[in-house]
């Protein structure tokens, strides 16, 4: 029997600050502001559907997107030798060291009406385009923040995938596109789905970004938890409901997820 | 009887400013088990990687049934290889992985299935075919490994060191199983290994390489009988190689004694190497040998003693079936058909003198043997 004594701080750690917090959730959910048992919270939410409906939209887009971008990139990249992707990927994180608020205001203020962008296309008679408080923008913010934990896994996993798969592959008659087709894509595999589920979990969650580049026009679940929280709407029993909703929302899209990856290697999550 | 299919021409290779493989000429006829024997860095691997289309060539032509294949890309070659450690598919099962080849080149799922069934049959894995391959033993995954490649119906089959990860008794059994297979679908193999006892088994040619250049071709019992140089006898076999002094033809001195011998064709006076296998040497009381020397250490390996007798200084290994204890002096008689003389090369002087015998001969001549047993250790992991 291994022992478990290294373990405890871990388990401490967790349980004060994931299990603990979880069940202090689950009461609020489930209790009124009298504190007695009540299911109110839960028949309430079918009002906020269609928030639902529109941050799992553009969650999912955000991430469809991430991926296009990021599968080529880390194939690409894995190809090439350790220099150019040493600088590659200094240049991936180098964002990620400038806190991610005052990224996403930057991009407000290249967004806006009378922003950067628009100041650019004006040069050449375009515009001004609106721009700032669409879905798009918001779209935007997301794969930028979070296209870095696509490109990530994969890149891992692809650059870490065994040459002679590849090398059998050809030699068993398989030409590149076959190749990639038949080993080195479903070899992958592992890397997006973990790819997927990092893009995923912050753009259905996230509330700054919506806020910042949506203005009042995008308005998703995390902006509505916020609200319940430390808005006007002051309701923590209700926001901890919608939070218990989406954590099961994204529960789900992770189980669908792993039914993809067959359950094998793809088990990131669960 | 069977005519030219692969020619290698004067190939060349070299990796930055080291030269891998040094001016390589060989042929390999259709249905021929061909052997590339060598310790580890000796260049065959890379021969290897060269007619499977995995490495260019820096000089040098390779030549498939009369054409130039340079540039031909693996894919399209026909030609299949069985890797060193298999590198089967670990997202497909048994079957899909044999049927990988058949997948590409578009068959129906009919001829398909049929094939595949008919390969594991071959490779006696009937049933396994929606196994995982990581649910396999070493000697399963290398049964599928040959029949992924053996059912493309190829041309050549490429074996790069195929049984190294296996134990001794499946490697044996599995020497058996791939000269049936190659005998049974009368395939070109040409099979990459160090192991010496592997090559003489189960090779039509052997084809011993040491620094990038072929040392010498031929049957089993040529390499074996008579190596061309010392360390073709060292390395197939234990030899004891000594100087000597070719006085004419059959005569050869050494040990300041005339010995007849059954080579001839060299200079008058020309010093040579001779070579004389331990289990050939006749072990007589002392007053009727030859030679007369002292038992100096005795080993016993199973079907013989490993006997270091001491002559005069030099030692020899002999292997005899009779215990002689330390310190015994014995007398030798050597037969003309004993003794093996050999042309002079850079490799004299550095092998067959047993002076620094130690039990541990082979893994010490074998430079192979302790990466080897990294790599075991890695898989049982």
């Amino acid at each position: 029997m291994k022992t478990k004594t290294p373990a405890i701080p871990y388990i401490v750690w967790m349980g004060i600050f994931v299990v603990i917090p979880l069940i202090l959730i689950v009461i609020y959910a489930f209790t009124n502001f009298d504190g007695h048992f009540t299911l109110d919270n839960f028949s309430n939410i079918d009002v906020f559907l269609q928030v639902f409906g529109n941050s799992l939209w553009l969650a999912l887009i955000a991430t469809v997107i991430c991926l296009l971008i990021a599968y080529p990139f880390a194939y690409l990249l894995a190809q090439e030798g350790p220099v150019f992707r040493k600088i590659a990927m200094l240049f991936i994180m180098l964002p990620m060291w400038m806190n991610f608020l005052l990224r996403t205001y930057a991009w407000m203020s290249i967004l806006e009406n009378n922003g950067f962008l628009n100041q650019f296309l004006g040069l050449f008679g375009i515009g001004p385009l609106h721009l700032i408080n669409t879905d798009g923008a918001v779209v935007l913010g997301m794969v930028y923040n979070f296209l870095p934990f696509m490109i990530l896994p994969i890149f891992s996993v692809i650059d870490k995938l065994d040459k002679r798969y590849i090398e059998a592959a050809q030699d068993l008659g398989a030409n590149r596109r076959e190749t990639f087709r038949r080993v080195i894509f479903p070899l992958s595999l592992p890397g997006v789905l973990s790819g997927i589920m990092m893009v995923f979990i912050p753009s259905i969650s996230t509330f700054a970004i919506s806020k910042l580049l949506g203005g009042g026009m995008s308005f998703l679940l995390g902006d509505l938890i916020e609200m319940q929280f430390l808005g006007a709407a002051y309701n923590p029993h209700l926001g901890s409901a919608i939070a218990l909703m989406m954590l099961a929302l994204v529960v789900i899209a992770m189980l669908i997820m792993n039914r993809f990856g067959d359950g094998e290697e793809g088990a990131v999550v669960m | 009887m069977s005519k030219e299919l692969i020619r290698l021409r004067d190939l060349c290779m070299a990796f930055d400013d080291e030269l891998v493989l040094d001016h390589v000429n060989l042929y390999i006829n259709d249905s021929e088990f061909l052997t590339l024997l060598g310790p580890s860095g000796c260049g065959k691997t890379t021969t290897l990687r060269i007619i499977g289309g995995f490495t260019t060539p820096t000089s040098g032509d390779v030549t498939f049934d009369g054409v130039r294949i340079n540039d031909v890309p693996p894919h399209k070659r026909q030609i299949n290889t069985v890797f060193q450690k298999y590198a089967l598919f670990p997202h497909l099962d048994v079957f899909e992985n044999i049927a990988f080849g058949l997948r590409i080149a578009k068959i129906s799922n009919k001829e398909v299935e049929e094939r595949v069934l008919e390969m594991l049959s071959v490779v006696s894995l009937n049933g396994f075919e929606h196994r995982r391959v990581d649910q396999l033993s070493g000697g399963q995954q290398q049964r599928v490994a040959i029949a992924r490649a053996l059912v493309n119906r190829p041309k050549v089959l490429l074996l790069d060191e195929p049984l190294g990860a296996l134990d001794l008794r499946l490697r044996k059994d599995m020497q058996n199983e791939l000269k049936r297979i190659q005998q049974q679908m009368g395939i070109t193999f040409i099979y990459v290994t160090h192991d010496q006892e592997e090559a003489l088994t189960m090779s039509d040619t052997v084809v011993v390489m040491d620094k990038g250049r072929i040392q010498q071709i031929g049957t089993p019992v040529d390499i074996y009988n008579e190596p061309k140089n010392a360390f073709v006898a060292d390395f197939i076999g234990e030899s004891n190689i000594l100087d000597g002094i070719m006085h004419e033809d059959y005569v050869v001195e050494f040990f300041n004694r005339k010995f007849k011998c059954l080579d001839k064709g060299f200079a008058p006076m020309e010093a040579v190497d001779v070579v004389i296998r331990p289990e050939d040497i006749e072990i007589v009381p002392p007053d009727r040998g030859r030679l007369v020397g002292t038992v100096a250490s005795v080993t016993f390996k199973g079907v013989h003693y490993d006997t270091i007798v001491d002559f005069k200084g030099y030692k020899w290994l002999i292997q005899t079936t009779d215990y002689h204890e330390v310190g015994e002096v014995i007398g030798i008689v050597l037969n003309p058909d004993d003794i093996h003389i050999m042309k002079k090369s850079e490799y004299s002087g550095l092998f067959g003198d047993y002076s620094s015998y130690s039990a541990e001969y082979d893994e010490i001549n074998d430079p192979d043997f302790a990466e080897e047993d990294e790599e075991d250790a890695d898989d049982e992991n």
